[in-house]
């Protein structure tokens, strides 16, 4: 897909990873980054994260094999995890999707739900429930750090 | 070198070809040289809105398949000596054209007009991609609803994608009572979601359903408030900076009315 931005090579790295050996398991690289909104029709799907500069809007769908992040509105439908990774998270700066999956969970917001929070929030497996909660900085504090 | 400008939508019947025709009426009221190009090949009603229906000899189709020239197939405006209309064909289909000849067309009409405003069809299909082809700037129409909104969103995804970048949006049939209500969305929640420059709001106004079916474009009428907000639109189209109205404002007389009851 020609609008895909900013592919982040394992190379960039490899100067900083060296001299800690215990921190590799926390660096992933397979991420892309999508700089633009995602519109009605849309779609990006990647093995791997997703970060988007942007907002998706309803009719656009994100897949992931990842985390899937939006620095913006998400209303259209994410899937992280796609190939059933229970620990994939979503998180979005506005969090209305149509629809969000993770692994083989589906979501969908409540029926009478129609405000748009404007606050992080993160998506999540816990216990086996999509639990969505408030995103809160200090990656430690979330039980998960992404 | 004239400018190429495509009005376009996705849904059907939110206002394209009546906005095309105000447009490209107050443009050519304005002084400059139009030309309006009906693409909707088979279901034609630009011709019919603009009241040109019985002049039309040649279409479309003939000129890009070289039946006629292109002068030939103009139709000149019974009101105004600026605007022309190259009307579509009615009885073939979107297939009868194809994008080179589109650009080629407007290629044409632009070494000869100040303007060339393209009325597209509903859809994204070959009827949108012929529209779009030759275009230089897109002004999507939509009305608040969430349906024109999503299609809206749709085309505009399409549109950037055909490199027509930053599309301007136009937004018609608002109320602004419902508005205030909360029972129609509001010109802020579309474009939170469309994230496009706002080029003008049209209000629900009953003249333009009777100004359209007389084959007279409302923007003619400064009374109304449609006629109104056509004629900002025009301006901004021509580069002018015009201030958004207030769609609050109530007609003239409920307004003096009121003031004199000491409801205001």
């Amino acid at each position: 897909m020609a609008y895909l931005k900013g592919n982040a090579q394992g190379d960039i790295l490899s100067g900083f990873g060296q001299g800690s050996q215990a921190d590799d398991n926390l660096i992933d690289e397979n991420t892309i980054l999508v700089q633009r909104n995602l519109r009605s029709g849309q779609s990006v799907r990647y093995s791997g994260n997703v970060v988007i500069l942007g907002d998706v809007n309803p009719g656009a769908e994100v897949t992931a094999t990842g985390n899937i992040i939006v620095m913006g509105a998400l209303r259209g439908v994410v899937h992280a995890g796609a190939n059933g990774d229970e620990t994939a998270v979503v998180m979005a700066l506005s969090l209305n999707p149509t629809q969000l999956r993770i692994a083989n969970h589906i979501t969908r917001p409540p029926d009478n739900e129609t405000v748009e929070l404007a606050l992080p929030e993160i998506a999540r497996i816990k216990d086996g429930v999509v639990t969505i909660e408030a995103f809160q900085t200090g990656g430690e504090r979330q039980g998960k750090i992404i | 070198m004239g400018e190429v400008i495509v009005i376009t939508s996705g849904k059907g019947g939110v206002g394209k070809t009546t906005t095309t025709a105000n447009i490209g009426t107050g443009l050519a009221a304005m002084g400059y040289k139009v030309a309006l190009v009906d693409t909707d090949i088979g279901l034609r009603n630009l011709d019919v809105v603009l009241g040109l229906e019985n002049r039309i000899v040649y279409d479309i189709v003939d000129v890009t398949s070289g039946n006629c020239r292109l002068k030939q197939a103009l139709i000149k405006d019974k009101r105004l000596e600026g605007l022309h209309l190259l009307p579509a064909a009615q009885t073939k289909d979107k297939t009868a054209v194809n994008p080179d000849q589109m650009r080629q067309l407007c290629e044409d009409l632009k070494s000869d007009f100040d303007y060339v405003i393209i009325d597209c069809p509903a859809g994204i299909e070959q009827g949108f991609r012929n529209a779009i082809a030759g275009a230089d700037k897109a002004l999507v129409v939509t009305t608040p609803e969430v349906s024109a909104v999503r299609d809206a969103d749709r085309i505009i995804g399409l549109l950037e994608a055909a490199d027509l970048r930053e599309p301007r949006l136009i937004i018609n049939r608002i109320r602004p009572k419902m508005v205030r209500q909360g029972d129609m969305m509001s010109i802020e929640d579309i474009i939170d979601i469309l994230a496009v420059d706002l080029l003008g709001v049209i209000p629900e106004d009953e003249m333009i359903v009777i100004t359209t079916n007389r084959g007279e474009p409302v923007v003619n009428d400064r009374n109304t408030r449609a006629g109104q907000a056509y004629q900002n639109i025009v301006r901004r189209v021509a580069g002018e900076e015009v201030p958004m109205m207030n769609l609050d404002e109530e007609s003239g007389f409920f307004k003096k009315l009121k003031k004199i009851i000491g409801l205001k």
